[in-house]
């Protein structure tokens, strides 16, 4: 019996006790950069597997962010689980990991293509 | 302490035995944990942080409510039901919760039955079905871990897809959460079949769980 009140103490740390704080934080500075037209400090946020797929031959990445005009605005709400959360802005929908350095943004200008099927995302690992 | 030991020598070995599969079932898991974290560009976890992740925790909590499942069914369907040959069966005829006098309950308990045994009412149900009763809620508390861990693990992967996370009532409506059951399920089942009817025409001698090996075929409810 002991076992099982532990089993669902570690499925409660595991599947409920989170802090959508940080994800929340590293969205809003993403978009607040990326809408004015800081794509450096934006690209400082993305994940490196996602900054370095982004730009094209001759192009920083920061100016590949630029080109893309990504939309921004308030968080709208914040779906967070394990390592990955989603977050939605007024404009657009951001999903990020944790990394051990902190919440970093894997895919950004998402739009939904269907129940149960992976965002379309301008951006993306 | 030796007699100790060899007087609870069953429920050592299986309590020692499932707590080296656990921690073996722990390491590869964390093993296999960590080869998938490489491939999506994260980093590798500790043991610690992985059983504490819902990954290892609805592994875990899958495959025990559905042995529990099946020792909560073994336990209420040899109640009612019997199988002639098998040493798992009680006698035929004796179908359902049999007589106080059999069951030595009330004025037919001995001096050394449980005192429940002796009192009536509430008391009296309650020990009479405490077997069911706790393997039952061991079931229905694993499986509601199962579900809460299953929806955990599986919204962190639709995440890392780029879809949708899910409801508790889509994941426990949806096809994951019952692959995961009845997958299961059905060898749990297959596996009491096994025993009630192989163990007709098969023995272990010196088994509890057998038959003695020149009892007839069609001796019913006898162990050896």
């Amino acid at each position: 019996m002991r076992a099982v009140l532990l089993l669902f103490a570690l499925t409660f740390v595991a599947g409920c006790a989170v802090d959508t704080g940080p994800p929340a934080r590293t969205a809003e500075r993403f978009a607040t950069a990326v809408t004015s037209g800081q794509g450096d400090a934006a690209c400082a946020l993305l994940a490196a597997r996602t900054a370095a797929r982004l730009p094209d031959r001759g192009q920083t990445c920061g100016q590949a962010l630029n080109e893309l005009r990504l939309t921004g605005g308030p968080v709208l709400s914040v779906s967070l689980w394990g390592d990955e959360a989603q977050v939605r802005l007024n404009g657009d929908t951001l999903f990020l990991h944790r990394y051990d350095g902190g919440w970093r943004v894997r895919a950004a200008g998402c739009t939904p293509k269907g129940e149960n099927l992976p965002y379309d995302c301008e951006v993306d690992d | 302490m030796k007699r100790f030991l060899k007087e609870n020598s069953l429920s050592l070995f299986f309590l020692l035995i499932f707590a080296l599969a656990l921690v073996g079932q722990a390491l590869a898991g964390q093993a296999k944990f960590n080869d998938q974290q490489l491939v999506d560009g994260g980093q590798p976890i500790s043991l610690v942080e992985y059983v504490a992740t819902s990954d290892f925790a609805v592994d875990v909590a899958e495959n025990w409510q559905s042995e529990y499942l099946q020792f909560l069914l073994f336990i209420l369907a040899t109640v009612w039901l019997v199988q002639r040959g098998s040493p798992e069966s009680k006698e035929l005829g004796k179908e359902g919760g049999e007589s106080d006098e059999d069951q030595l309950v009330g004025e037919h308990a001995r001096r050394d039955s449980p005192a429940w045994a002796t009192a009536g009412g509430l008391r009296k149900a309650l020990i009479s079905n405490s077997l069911g009763w706790v393997m039952g809620l061991v079931f229905a508390l694993s499986w509601l871990a199962q579900s809460v861990a299953g929806l955990a693990a599986g919204n962190a992967e639709r995440l890392a897809e780029l879809r949708d996370p899910e409801s508790w009532g889509g994941y426990v409506t949806g096809p994951e959460f019952w692959s995961r059951t009845l997958q299961n399920w059905q060898s749990e089942f297959l596996a009491v079949a096994s025993m009630v009817a192989l163990s007709i025409y098969l023995r272990q001698r010196g088994s509890a769980e057998s038959k003695p090996v020149g009892s007839p075929h069609d001796a019913t409810g006898v162990e050896g």
